[in-house]
């Protein structure tokens, strides 16, 4: 039996699988802050170069990838698909446990999918800059690693309760030759306004974006770049789903259950939408979606499917999302990439019509499953990841509670090494399960005739 | 420098060694079951470990009550302040206190137990910052460092910019020797904080300061008030925060209700609060955990009585705290008298910790 199955080089995906095709009817458009109308492609023009916004919205099935793009992800690309018989023994299931290991890219997560083709398509539009927000982390050191190697300047906000936590991700994104700042930050309006209103804010994804793009907006070399959530970052991470399915065919497989953790969701759509794909055609009806997301901010399963901000100051469009409220600061938890209010309006349209499901949890348990992991299968998982592996781990015994031998497939999205300060709290007892009182928050709503 | 003042109840912990509960009013039967002065010992621990430390200055009583520790540990420069005749009755250590607050002290520091700690707070209130070493028979105020070394520690890092709210906590001597833990909030001192030098300075952001985490809970509370539901709110800062974001005014130690943003009544006891509960109307339990073992029921609001609790259900019990507070206080209790109704409330239970934002937090609960 296979431990780990590759895929060669040539084997690589050369189209990416755009989802948007086999909806049953459109997304829901994002919509004018202002005017409230369906924004058109010139509003977008300021910010993102015109590929990325044809990408935004076609419903093209299959979208090619470019050659010179491909040159790069050939890095590390095909990743491995792992059969995770340690984990299986360990816990004593019948299920078969698989995990797509993204970990392999340069910066250590699946980021790199979509920074390398929206690095491409704004060098192509002659941009000299990119500026961005970054959570943990993950997506700046990205971003970072692609502007690079294609000769552009980039600019990276970071949220401020992770630029301390994570130091090192800040030097990874000064190798790589990026300026990282911590957000809110006196750089733009945006951030001087958030200061004032509360100097010692942890800072939020949403606070760091309304500074990336007021940044690029108010730049002419300078466009915007986003690591989650837009329509076209999920079309560049659907190369590990494509891959996973290649992978899972060659063992003559298909998964029952596929898992992904989510923030804004673009992991998650990576590795389930050619199987969501699958299900709205009818090929594989049953197969069960999954994300995994932090109870400290669980949008899909205790926001409300409602049109929102994605951005703290209201410089980006409504989209029609799960959302907790633009205002929402989560609070400092590890998995500071899962810390944002909103999701990928087609993750949550999704997970609306009920072709996917989502799951919560704490920090103390999902850490228990991280350690479970690498004592099982050696790899120290981001804690981001970390919910995914919760959530695989769940599912295992679940099966061998039912005596099912379910194939289980999850996206093991990155490696942890630069989060050891989480496992260190994790090990002195100091994690906070911190959760969001979605009950309280529901009643008031129902009951008081208005709230903001 | 920094000009702390010194005093150590020389008695304090004797008549827990053998036996009696406390020493109050039981000196001479403690020192004829063979009790031996202890508080001094436990104060040099704390001493010794501030001796290389340049920026302080002592202000202290004479003898037994302070200035003989300091002698031995070497440590100066050394004020004495007051004469005590005797070392050891409660209005020398108010004697004491009182001359604390003239000098301007920056922080009392004290060896003794629960009853040191109110003679203190009796004469400085919320004045000047207070921090108990341990040693004595009881220590249900959250006015103590955990051990005396711990208490160097924080009197070393001491900034009176952080500074938070402790419970000083009042127990019923003679009900508790017969063997009935009767305790009430006495009132809230101020003490240093440890923020900032704790494990989890990462996250500092968003609990280095109390009265902000405070507000943070009480916009939350008061965004999410139904109208016609009766607001109980226990004792404490937490709960009077939540008050004064409403505009009102709230009994610091005693319970209220609130209704439609309007103070129904204050300080209430059990059977006023019962009466206010009559014909159906709802209401909703607003308490945050008191003391340093963290209780939502059972101390120092016992009025909020097990058939209140039983009648306004469990459901309807909001816990509120700071995420400093949350962070010391690692199990909750809950004590309402009642075995069968403590059980109920599980094995954890949700604890607003800010702006729509709560903690899971474990309960303690016997197997």
């Amino acid at each position: 039996m296979l431990t780990k199955i590759l895929l060669d080089e040539e084997q690589m995906p050369k189209q990416w699988y755009n989802v948007q095709a086999d909806l049953s009817s459109p997304l829901d458009p994002p919509l004018h802050p202002k005017t409230q109308k369906p924004i058109g492609p010139e509003d977008l023009a300021a910010i993102f170069p015109m590929e990325l916004i044809r990408q935004e919205v076609t419903t093209d099935r299959h979208i090619d990838i470019p050659e010179e793009v491909q040159d790069v992800l050939r890095l590390w690309r095909p990743s491995p698909l792992y059969r995770a018989h340690r984990l299986e023994k360990f816990l004593k299931t019948p299920a078969k446990i698989y995990y797509k290991w993204e970990g392999v890219s340069p910066a250590g997560s699946h980021k790199p999918n979509t920074s390398i083709p929206q690095a491409y398509y704004n060098m192509k539009a002659g941009v000299e800059r990119l500026a961005t927000e970054t959570g943990a982390g993950q997506w700046g050191s990205a971003l970072a690693f692609a502007t690079m190697l294609y000769g552009l300047q980039c600019t990276i906000y970071m949220v401020r309760s992770s630029y301390t936590q994570k130091p090192y991700r800040k030097s990874m994104m000064h190798v790589w030759g990026a300026e990282c700042i911590p957000s809110p930050s006196t750089k733009t309006n945006a951030g001087r306004a958030m200061l004032e209103k509360d100097p010692d804010t942890p800072g939020s994804l949403g606070m760091a974006i309304s500074e990336a793009v007021e940044d690029a907006a108010s730049h002419n070399n300078t466009n915007y770049a986003l690591g989650s959530v837009l329509n076209h970052v999920c079309l560049h991470q659907t190369v590990i789903g494509l891959e996973c399915r290649e992978q899972l065919a060659m063992v003559d497989d298909y998964p029952d259950v596929v898992i992904g953790c989510v923030g804004g969701g673009s992991n998650f759509a990576g590795i389930s939408f050619p199987f969501a794909g699958d299900k709205l055609t009818g090929k594989h009806k049953d197969v069960d979606i999954v994300g995994a997301e932090p109870a400290s901010c669980p949008t899909l399963t205790k926001g409300l499917y409602t049109y929102d901000l994605a951005d703290e100051a209201g410089y980006t469009p409504l989209l029609k999302m799960f959302t907790l409220g633009h205002d929402f600061v989560p609070p400092s938890m590890h998995a500071g990439g899962l810390r944002y209010h909103g999701d990928s309006p087609i993750v949550s349209r999704l997970v609306h019509d009920g072709v996917m499901r989502a799951v919560a949890f704490h920090q103390s348990e999902v850490f228990d499953a991280a350690q479970t992991f690498a004592r099982t299968e050696g790899i120290i998982v981001a804690p981001e990841t970390a919910h995914a592996v919760k959530a695989a781990i769940d599912e295992a015994l679940r099966c061998k509670k039912t005596n099912e031998s379910k194939t289980i497939l999850f996206n093991c999205s990155g490696h942890g090494n630069f989060d050891m300060s989480a496992y260190d709290a994790y090990y002195a007892g100091s994690l906070v399960d911190y959760e969001y009182p979605d009950e309280l928050i529901k009643e008031a709503i129902a009951r008081i005739p208005k709230i903001s | 420098m920094k000009k702390i003042g010194f005093l150590i109840n020389p008695i304090a912990g004797m008549g827990g060694a053998v036996g009696l509960k406390g020493t109050d009013g039981k000196l001479g039967e403690a020192t004829t079951r063979g009790a031996v002065p202890q508080a001094k010992n436990r104060a040099k621990i704390t001493l010794n470990a501030l001796k290389n430390n340049k920026n302080l200055i002592f202000l202290t009583p004479s003898g037994e009550m302070g200035e003989n520790a300091l002698k031995e540990t070497a440590l100066e420069p050394v004020q004495v302040i007051s004469y005590p005749e005797n070392d050891s009755t409660a209005r020398d250590t108010k004697i004491a206190a009182q001359r604390f607050l003239e000098e301007g002290v920056d922080l009392i520091l004290f060896c003794g137990g629960d009853g040191t700690a109110r003679d203190i707070f009796d004469v400085v209130g919320r004045n000047v910052p207070i921090l108990g070493i341990p040693a004595g028979v009881k220590m249900y105020s959250g006015v103590f460092a955990v051990n005396p070394f711990i208490a160097a520690e924080i009197v070393a890092q001491f900034e009176i910019q952080l500074l938070r709210d402790s419970e000083v906590m009042d127990v019923d001597e003679d009900a508790y020797r017969a063997g009935e833990l009767k305790t009430r909030l006495y009132g809230i001192a101020r003490v240093p904080s440890l923020a900032g030098k704790t494990q989890l300075s990462k996250q500092i952001y968003e609990d280095s300061n109390e009265e902000r985490a405070k507000k943070e809970v009480a916009r939350f509370i008061h965004e999410i008030m139904i109208p016609d539901v009766l607001y109980i709110l226990g004792a404490g800062t937490t709960t009077e925060s939540i008050a004064r974001e409403i505009g009102l005014n709230k009994t610091l130690l005693g319970i209220d209700a609130i209704k439609n943003g309007k103070l129904v009544a204050g300080d209430l006891d059990e059977k006023t609060l019962w009466s206010l509960l009559e014909q159906g109307q709802e209401a909703k339990i607003l308490v945050s955990p008191i003391g340093a073992q963290g209780f939502i029921l059972g101390r120092g609001n016992q009025q909020i009585s097990a058939r209140i609790v039983k009648r306004v259900g469990i459901r309807n019990i909001i816990v509120v705290a700071t995420p400093h507070k949350l962070r010391e206080t690692p199990l909750l209790y809950v004590d309402s008298g009642d075995p069968v109704l403590d059980k109920n409330f599980g094995y954890s239970i949700q604890v607003i910790s800010g702006y729509r934002m709560a903690q899971r937090k474990k309960i303690f609960q016997l197997l």
